[in-house]
């Protein structure tokens, strides 16, 4: 399989701050893709280089089998691409940025475009300046998604947005995906993730902690609380990489990576362990954990 | 049937899929014959990942509860019931069986954990 998009070793800085800091991954065509990592760990940048619309300083980005650098707008035409803050001629209603902006596409852009629009029940004679901000979103996603692109990027898609549009939002992205194409999404709302994507990246000030399958995540991490008799200052010895520690009056909290039941169920067996819970985090402890983590864990693939 | 999805209970969204049904098939809110939403209806229906939905159904196919049926979609089997109900005895001792060693580890004795045991088991019972 092709990759749909792919980052290979991009290095971004702006002034002093280094925006992406040697970041390499791929993603395989009709996945859920989900960016996550807190503002400015660099995630609007890696969706604008494989855009062709930033430049990296180092490192080679493609797209559908485009080079983002020298085929930006080739790129740009065959993906969608929803912004965080779309810019819309305000001036224009509803039918008329769809009419405009179906002059740049293969026919039958209108025709989807018209179908999208009803189906969010937007107001087509209405401009775009007196729409709420809600309905913008829908006008810009419907605009991504007329041309039934390989691959569609949103940036943020949901943030500021009440919970029933975000429904309809996860729903057309569910619908993208159904359909076998490939979603790239950037995001802070990691519930969201959690039910959509298939493929988690977690950005961590500039650089890629984590890329991988979010179902082996998720398998692959334990939450093991565990209490120590004597309240020994050093943490407990167990089997896998620790993501990250606590200790809070004699317990420990430890995210581990690698590390099945029964293993966990071994850490009992410690002379100094008075007792061991066990428990399946979250991708929101997983990404706090990773985000307050005190080593940078090695890249997996 | 409803689903009751939640992303943050620990299990996996495509078990959640895979228990909720098995539940409905031992109960009989769903029965032989009955056809599961397709992959696209219900993940649309959940805002989840149609690949988290066939996975689910894959997973009810290999253990013989739906089966397809020709040109219309997934059904369920006539022998789920009976498998279904076993597994809920299953399922549901695992869960009591992790509620009772964090109640160990709370320190609780034996004794101490029937006694709660049985007056929450009443007060369930009389809730019907």
């Amino acid at each position: 399989m092709t990759a749909a998009f792919s980052l290979k070793s991009i290095t971004k800085r702006y002034k002093h701050q280094l925006a992406l800091d040697d970041v390499s991954l791929e993603a395989s065509s009709g996945k859920v893709f989900a960016l996550l990592g807190e503002n400015g760990a660099g995630k609007t940048t890696s969706l604008r280089i494989l855009l062709g619309l930033t430049r990296p300083d180092t490192g080679h980005a493609h797209v559908l089998g485009l080079d983002s650098r020298t085929q930006g707008q080739e790129v740009r035409r065959r993906v969608g691409y929803v912004p965080e803050q779309p810019t819309l001629y305000e001036w224009m209603t509803v039918a008329e940025i769809g009419w405009f902006t179906s002059g740049f596409y293969a026919l039958g852009f209108l025709e989807n475009y018209r179908r999208l629009v009803a189906d969010f029940g937007l107001p087509e004679y209405r401009k775009l300046k007196d729409l709420s901000k809600g309905m913008r979103a829908k006008v810009a996603l419907s605009l991504a998604m007329a041309h039934e692109p390989e691959l569609l990027v949103l940036d943020e898609p949901t943030s500021g947005l009440d919970s029933m549009v975000r429904r309809e939002f996860l729903a057309s992205m569910v619908d993208v995906a159904a359909a076998g194409r490939t979603v790239l999404l950037s995001s802070h709302q990691i519930d969201e993730v959690e039910r959509v994507a298939d493929v988690v990246a977690i950005l961590r000030q500039g650089k890629l902690v984590v890329c991988e399958s979010l179902d082996e995540l998720k398998g692959d991490i334990r939450e093991l609380t565990i209490a120590l008799k004597n309240g020994s200052p050093s943490a407990p010895e167990v089997p896998g990489t620790v993501i990250h520690r606590q200790m809070k009056d004699r317990n420990w909290r430890l995210l581990v990576r690698g590390i099945d039941e029964q293993q966990a169920e071994s850490v009992r067996s410690n002379p100094e362990v008075g007792s061991v819970e066990v428990r399946s985090p979250s991708l929101e402890d997983i990404f706090v954990g990773y985000m307050q983590g005190d080593s940078f864990v090695s890249q997996n693939q | 049937m409803f689903f009751n999805i939640d992303p943050r209970n620990g299990l996996a969204i495509y078990d959640q899929i895979v228990r909720q049904i098995k539940f409905a098939v031992a109960n009989d809110s769903l029965r032989s014959g009955d056809l599961v939403p397709s992959v696209r209806e219900l993940a649309r229906e959940l805002a989840v990942n149609p690949n988290t939905v066939s996975r689910a159904y894959r997973e009810l196919q290999s253990e013989s509860l739906l089966a397809t049926v020709r040109g219309t979609g997934l059904e369920i089997t006539d022998g789920a019931r009976k498998q279904c109900r076993q597994e809920r005895v299953h399922l549901i001792g695992e869960r009591l069986r992790s509620v009772l060693l964090e109640a160990k580890q709370s320190g609780l004795d034996a004794e101490e954990v029937r006694t709660l045991f049985d007056r929450e088991l009443s007060k369930v019972v009389n809730q019907r």
